[in-house]
């Protein structure tokens, strides 16, 4: 049945685009592979970070492995951030998925899980020094009815990072209320600042508020229904509430047009001095940071802090936006337990620290982010997203794709002023009864 | 009698990988199309499910479909108006007015956009359509200020979209329709002029009858061509916003690939193959018609 599929996708692509092709890694396979004996065999490994900056620690740490173990062969592949979505779509059709594949956690990661394409790593995790290795909150973030799935390579979390000049200039100090924060946007302006730099050309970083203001707004357990994919109702009035508070921050504090800025330009305005702040990710620190592309003057004059409380709102306050990025192994490998020996020596706390040091990610192993090896600003971030009750993961990979897509196409209609916070919800309602029905 | 069917044998033996080759990738992926468009699929539920009629239901009381539908008859009028009708004005002009020392320079400006890769000048276009781009601080110059996010808003995306489509390729068709006019016989001007037709009248009486093939081939191109636009949306708006700027060709990859949807996929497949499949029996008809004429 599964051939049937295939044969789907490929009437599908070959009908629209006649001339168009596509390939994928092809799986390889050897035997011998153990956890106990000396580990041989070849494996598949698929990774989204396709960027020399940091490709080159993924080379080293597989050229380390590799050289460890000369029986080992992995075949190591990176993809960018939007296409190894639809590479591992087709790849999963062919039955063709590498041994170790990217996912995000959320249903991006469950959907896998479900199909039968994830192993359940739970033995290898439970109980063991490896698991406990990482933070409990990185390793929750892939369970799946109560088992573990996936294995996080760093720690992401959504902040605001902020000109420490602009908000000395205009007298502002760091906000501890929503309120707050949008108060001292208009001293912001006055100062000749942007207040905000925000830029929403590809439709997720408004959504990346969403999810933070969700969080805040309404109850985890009503989120944690109506994120369900068997899908909920979203009619809690804090879902309308969230987009409102949005909207308004968007408008007191923001740029005409945002759909049309890229979040890079709107990042630049920030290190140009032409913002005074961004909401942004951790893993974006780094950006903050090279000396080849940020101007000198702004090149240590920043800080962060987290989204400000909302007063008033019954969602949960201290939840903080993020999710780890991790890997999945394929339950269809034949060496399994040679992906698995792979995936930890990649998180040993040696290897974590490196990466660390190398490309600025913060890591989800105990012990290996930290001041020697990392920004003062990255380690208090990672202590933020640590003490934080509750990792709010991306509304765009925890929804069902139905759902996210009704969002982000609402909150680029709600940003244009042709959608208010009741349409969109309309068509997040509608979307979610879909997938109710076909669940 | 023997002799003459082997031969004919050994002529069907000769044609049989081409067809085997259609036959496997071409036909049997149309009809199994249509086919699965009758399920509920995606690339995670390896059995798929008999829905009927039920996504062809979807699709058409879908709004963003009928979207993109008008989205692509926009793109096809407006192309249509640019890469056949000024193109042809354009190219008149190369040959019948411009000094033939600039031809050969303003060929070349005109056809270079067409050389460059779409990713390019999609990200070349995102920048000059930003609110403080060239094309804002251009307008600014005659007075008009404004802050105009041009891909990022629903009123301007897919205008903004079809445009930079028709600076990329008026120069290419230009060109062909200068090669048509090359070809027509210089004597037919020279009784023109010696009648006294002006300009005008000349291209009127003698220039757009005698390139009318390459017309009705390139409007089929064009035609065809806005009804499979893909890239050009990728590269700028990718559909939005607010699915806005979606056409067929995108929509029905963001329901594959991005909604899981393969189901409603297949039915948009479809709708396109019937837009593209008219426009050739059109072009097939039209080129038979001709030949009778002839």
């Amino acid at each position: 049945m599964k051939n049937r599929s295939i044969v789907g996708i490929a009437a599908v692509m070959v009908f629209a685009l006649i001339s168009a092709g596509c390939s994928g890694p092809t799986q390889s396979g050897s035997s011998g592979a153990t956890s106990t004996g000396e580990l041989t065999g070849k494996i598949s490994f698929l990774e989204k970070w396709p960027d020399p900056k940091y490709k080159v620690y993924f080379d080293k740490v597989v050229a380390d492995y590799t050289a460890a173990h000369p029986g080992v062969e992995i075949d190591h592949q990176a993809v960018g951030d939007q296409p190894i979505k639809d590479q591992l779509r087709v790849l999963t059709s062919a039955n063709e998925l590498p041994d170790i594949y990217f996912a995000w956690p959320g249903d991006f990661a469950n959907k896998f899980i479900r199909g039968g394409f994830a192993a359940d790593l739970t033995p290898y995790l439970d109980g063991t020094e490896w698991g406990k290795s990482f933070a409990s909150s990185a390793l929750g973030a892939y369970q799946y009815e109560g088992k573990n799935y996936g294995i996080p390579i760093n720690l992401n979390g959504k902040v605001f990072a902020y000109s420490t000049e602009a908000f000395t200039k205009a007298g502002v100090s760091v906000p501890t209320s929503f309120a707050g924060l949008k108060a001292s946007c208009a001293a912001l302006s006055k100062a000749g600042y942007t207040p905000i730099a925000f830029g929403n050309q590809y439709g997720w970083p408004a959504i990346h508020y969403i999810t933070q203001l969700n969080a805040q707004f309404v109850p985890a357990d009503v989120r944690a229904k109506d994120y369900a994919p068997t899908g909920g109702d979203f009619t809690n009035a804090g879902y309308e509430q969230a987009l409102a508070a949005f909207k308004d921050l968007i408008d007191t504090c923001g740029k005409k047009g945002s759909n049309g800025i890229s979040h890079e330009t709107a990042q630049a305005e920030l290190t140009n001095g032409k913002a005074a702040m961004q909401y942004l990710e951790v893993l974006e620190f780094v950006n903050l940071e090279d000396k080849t592309t940020v101007p000198e003057d702004f090149i240590g004059k920043w800080d962060q802090f987290v989204m400000p409380p909302v007063d008033g709102a019954a969602g949960n306050q201290t939840a903080i936006t993020g999710a780890p990025d991790g890997f999945l192994v394929n339950a269809q490998s034949e060496h399994i337990d040679l992906a698995v020996d792979f995936l930890k020596f990649l998180t040993s706390k040696e290897n974590a620290a490196e990466m660390t040091k190398v490309i600025g990610w913060p890591s989800p192993v105990e012990g290996a982010t930290t001041a020697e090896n990392a920004s003062a600003a990255t380690v208090k971030a990672v202590g933020e997203i640590q003490q934080a009750s509750e990792l709010a993961i991306w509304l765009d990979t925890i929804a069902s794709a139905e759902v996210a897509q009704a969002y982000l196409s609402g909150v680029e209609g709600l940003l244009n002023g042709d959608e208010t916070p009741a349409s969109v919800m309309e068509k997040v309602r509608t979307a979610a009864a879909k997938v109710k029905a076909e669940a | 009698m023997k002799r003459q069917l082997a031969r004919r044998s050994v002529g069907y033996l000769w044609i049989l990988p081409a067809l085997v080759l259609l036959l496997v990738f071409v036909y049997y992926p149309i009809v199994e199309n249509f086919r699965l468009s009758l399920y509920s699929w995606n690339a995670f539920r390896p059995v798929p499910k008999f829905v009927g009629l039920n996504n062809y239901n979807r699709v058409f009381a879908d709004p963003v479909f009928w979207t993109a539908i008008v989205n692509n008859i926009w793109y096809a009028v407006v192309s249509v108006a640019f890469q056949v009708g000024i193109a042809l004005v354009l190219a008149a002009l190369l040959e019948g007015v411009v000094a033939p020392r600039l031809r050969g320079f303003l060929r070349t400006v005109y056809f270079i956009p067409a050389t460059i890769s779409i990713t390019i000048v999609g990200l070349l276009f995102r920048i000059i359509y930003q609110p403080e781009g060239l094309l804002n601080a251009f307008l600014g110059l005659f007075g008009v200020e404004s802050t105009r996010a041009w891909l990022g808003e629903q009123e301007t995306a897919i205008g903004s979209v079809i445009a930079m489509s028709q600076w990329q390729n008026l120069g290419y068709t230009t060109m062909l329709f200068v090669v048509a006019i090359q070809r027509i016989p210089k004597e037919y001007y020279e009784a023109a002029l010696v009648d006294g037709a002006g300009a005008v009248r000349t291209f009127f009486s003698v220039t757009v009858p005698l390139v009318r093939e390459m017309t009705t081939l390139l409007m089929i191109v064009t035609i065809s061509g806005a009804f499979l636009v893909f890239n050009e949306i990728m590269a700028t708006t990718q559909g939005g916003p607010n699915n806005s700027s979606q056409v067929l060709g995108t929509w029905l990859y963001q329901s594959a690939f991005k909604n899981d949807d393969m189901g409603y996929a297949t039915v948009v497949a479809v709708v396109i193959f019937v837009f593209t499949f008219t426009a050739a029996m059109l072009q097939l008809a039209y080129s038979r018609l001709r030949r009778v004429e002839q």
